[in-house]
């Protein structure tokens, strides 16, 4: 046992070290860390902060609002469940540990150390919340009683969440690695599986509020009031007991949730322990994709008229076969999606919304898919890449033409038809113009942004380990797409009416000549910066 | 569309040469003042114990990184003119930079369209040393299937298809079977009688001793020594015969002298002189 601990904390020391040296090392993933911290960490909590206040302030009158806690105390529960899930299926880990638990470490204190890893990095991420809220709480409350109360008790629930999440997120990367399926296939379960649960809860949701609404209850309150949704009523119960020493009222059921969260934690820990430790060693089912199929591709001919071409169906060809090229595209459907809830609540508005989300769609698939990140994901291959082309002007065109090839059948061959169908010819005309313009420009804005901060060592993220795009970076250039493209249907709106033409064609000249010189701009940005890329740092 | 075989230096002037080469990160430096002639169609081993900076000079002179003081030419070419440089030189770095998801053909392919080389204009150069080194049965499957040899040869056959005048090659016959290895010697041997020149990063120092036409030794960031086998070897028997003189003045006793010593005796005598040398000056 002694021994085990003593390795174990080898590791686990190793661990947060290398963890912490990575992000002191990088200005950047420094900057990032602290911006996430200052945003979850003061920015969430004061943004609740005259609620937090009031509950104290009726905390401290009598009355304990059992409601709202046992609603928070599931929302807490709900985040740990989702930070251990992500996790376990995710694993970062500082290095590969394979040779070690064969030759000088057990499994065991391998899994040991990087779950206790783990929850003490969940724990972190509410550690600064946590202390904010409390605070708030204390100031409306008039003391440190209830507070403290409520940290003692939402500590098992957190670390029960945390681990029976990861527990999930194991058991789903079990799944990926035993199912010896094609990447496509996996990938096609992954969009599926997403897109079920998010239609699920917006139906659920959707349901709920349009039954409040039936009853005159406006839609948000009813959305606002979680055990109408949730269980709720064993999390307030639990609430109340432990709030009991101030006031709460205590009830048989709460202790059975109580006994529950706390005997939860060892026996998740066990089975988490032996989950991960099997894990270690299996060793991926068709992980390497179609790795016995044989065959090599010809370059199709509208790809065969340059260099660039030809580079271009390269990428696509290796993402043909290994999908997980794109995994850092995840993020983007998470974002997509919220697009989908109005389609969901009213299926007709499909005709309104399919156009721009198409366009915009095919635009942010265009800069997203390969650009976000040029030389930095080909970190491997640029000694290969740096001696044989005289400009990585080549390079960076080859991956704006990949994406484009991916952006510009969505944002022509969806949208420009929905809305030739459901509207007017000239109005597709119009914007079959604005997809070009946006998916080009799209495409070398997003060089630029990528160029800016070009990410070069590995990270896991979806499971797969390799140089992704910063998806900060992403989410700029998701939100800037929407608004640019909500601009440009504006322009093509106020065209296909025919009103005020010498407004619009100021605005069409403004417009073309910004966004195009966006995307022109991001494109010499990167051909400058990567043409005096010096591998000094890798 | 370009040819492959790009026209030689016609001036006599050196295929590589480098004054004062300096590269230093920070405090620490890699290589220090390093002077370098290689001519054309030599075959060059460069040797040097782990972190002596051999990387570090492979890289200034295939334009990866730029140096912190000195100049180089590559084919008559400043070492830092990528642009240019690209079209004479060719680089087998450690890690082969091969695409899992491509076949050994695409990813021969692929690179012939990166120098904007039509493939049928290299075709039966790349495929001539596939079948050298057996690899042709193997081209059309994906190369995250590959051993670490059939990369190497993969990786080879990508550095020279394109006829560079200068190809680097940093252990190339590392992960290779005895047969592949011996194949990969004589095909080097071949680029150097074709006026190629090879400049052969190695550890291996026998590989060098058959193949090589000229020695470099780089140790602790600076060049310890350069010229042939046969002038390093008689170098460093000769310092080491007047150390064994001075041995046996100081103490009297015979130690025993170095009998028809090797290039490796020669290194070892050439990185243990350098290493006295700075303890030395220090």
């Amino acid at each position: 046992m002694r021994a085990l601990a003593r390795d174990a904390w080898t590791v686990l020391r190793t661990e947060i070290r290398v963890r912490v040296r990575t992000v002191l090392g990088d200005q950047r993933k420094l900057l990032g860390t602290a911006s996430s911290l200052a945003i979850f960490g003061l920015v969430v909590p004061w943004f609740f902060r005259e609620n937090v206040v009031s509950f104290g302030e009726e905390a401290a009158a009598g009355t304990i609002p059992v409601g709202p806690l046992g609603a928070a105390i599931g929302a807490l529960g709900f985040l740990g469940l989702s930070i251990g899930a992500s996790t376990g299926f995710g694993q970062e880990t500082a290095g590969n540990v394979g040779p070690l638990v064969r030759t000088s470490v057990t499994p065991i204190a391998v899994s040991l150390a990087r779950l206790a890893s783990e929850v003490a990095r969940g724990l972190t991420i509410f550690l600064f919340p946590a202390f904010a809220v409390l605070t708030f709480l204390g100031t409306g409350y008039g003391g440190v009683a209830l507070p403290a109360l409520l940290a003692v008790g939402v500590l098992p629930v957190i670390l029960a969440a945390l681990l029976v999440g990861r527990i999930v997120g194991d058991a789903v990367r079990y799944l990926n690695l035993a199912v010896g399926v094609s990447l496509w296939v996996k990938a096609a379960v992954t969009l599926v599986v997403t897109l079920a649960f998010f239609v699920g809860t917006q139906a659920l949701l959707f349901a709920e509020t349009a039954d409040a609404s039936d009853d005159g209850e406006s839609p948000l309150t009813a959305a606002a009031s979680i055990p109408t949704l949730f269980p709720g009523e064993p999390l307030q119960a639990y609430a109340g007991v432990v709030t009991s020493p101030v006031g709460g009222s205590p009830r048989a059921l709460g202790w059975v949730v109580g006994v529950v969260a706390v005997l939860a934690v060892p026996v998740a820990l066990v089975v988490a322990l032996r989950a991960e430790t099997r894990l270690l060693f299996r060793k991926a089912s068709g992980e390497s994709g179609d790795e016995s199929v044989s065959g090599t591709s010809g370059v199709p001919r509208p790809f065969t008229v340059g260099p660039a071409p030809r580079i271009a169906w390269r990428y696509l060809l290796r993402t043909r076969r290994d999908p997980r090229i794109l995994s850092h595209l995840m993020i983007v459907l998470f974002m997509g999606l919220g697009s989908l809830g109005n389609v969901i609540s009213e299926p007709g508005s499909i005709v309104y919304v399919g156009p721009p989300v198409a366009v915009i769609g095919g635009a942010v698939l265009s800069g997203t898919a390969y650009c976000m990140n040029p030389l930095g994901d080909d970190v491997d291959q640029l000694p290969l890449l740096l001696t044989s082309v005289d400009s990585t002007g080549v390079l960076l065109r080859g991956r704006a033409l990949a994406g484009v090839a991916l952006g510009l059948p969505l944002a022509l061959g969806v949208g420009v038809p929905l809305v030739a169908v459901s509207q007017s010819l000239l109005l597709a005309a119009w914007l079959a113009v604005l997809a070009v313009v946006l998916v080009f420009a799209g495409a070398g804005v997003a060089l630029g942004l990528g160029a800016l901060v070009p990410k070069f060592e590995q990270y896991g993220y979806m499971s797969v380990e390799r140089p992704h795009p910063s998806n900060y970076v992403i989410f700029g250039y998701l939100i800037g797409t929407a608004v640019v493209g909500g601009l440009g249907f504006l322009l093509v709106d106020q065209t296909a009416s025919g009103t005020a033409g010498a407004l619009v064609g100021v605005g069409w000249t403004v417009y073309l000549a910004a966004v195009g010189g966006a995307g022109l701009g991001g494109y010499v940005y990167a051909h400058r910066r990567f043409d005096d890329l010096s591998v000094d740092r890798f | 569309m370009s040819e492959p075989s790009t026209p030689r230096e016609p001036d006599g002037s050196p295929a590589l040469s480098a004054r004062g080469l300096t590269k230093r990160y920070g405090s620490t430096t890699a290589i220090e003042s390093v002077d370098l002639t290689v001519g054309t169609g030599v075959v060059f081993g460069f040797l040097g114990p782990n972190g002596a900076g051999k990387t570090t000079t492979m890289r200034i002179l295939t334009g990866l990184i730029d140096p912190t003081a000195g100049e180089a030419r590559v084919a008559g070419i400043p070492s830092d003119d990528r642009a240019r440089l690209v079209d004479h030189i060719g680089l087998l770095p450690e890690e082969p930079p091969l695409y899992d998801e491509l076949t050994g053909r695409e990813q021969l392919q692929f690179a012939a369209d990166l120098r904007d080389i039509h493939w049928d204009a290299v075709a039966d150069r790349a495929l001539g040393l596939c079948d050298a080194l057996d690899l042709s049965e193997d081209l059309d499957r994906r190369i995250e299937g590959y051993s670490k040899g059939m990369r190497q040869k993969t990786a080879f056959v990508q550095a020279v298809q394109h006829d560079p005048d200068v190809v680097f090659l940093d252990e190339p016959t590392s992960g290779l079977d005895p047969r592949a290895a011996k194949t990969l010697r004589e095909l080097i041997v071949d680029l150097a009688e074709s006026e190629t020149t090879v400049f052969l990063s190695t550890h291996i120092l026998p590989v060098v001793e058959e193949i090589a036409d000229e020695v470099g030794v780089l140790h602790e960031g600076r060049l310890v020594a350069e010229g042939s086998i046969e002038e390093l070897v008689a170098s460093a028997g000769a310092d080491a015969d007047d150390r064994t003189g001075d041995a046996q003045a100081d103490d009297g006793v015979e130690t025993g002298t170095v009998d028809d010593p090797d290039l490796e005796d020669a290194f070892l005598e050439l990185t243990s002189r350098a290493e006295t040398a700075w303890t030395a000056d220090r």
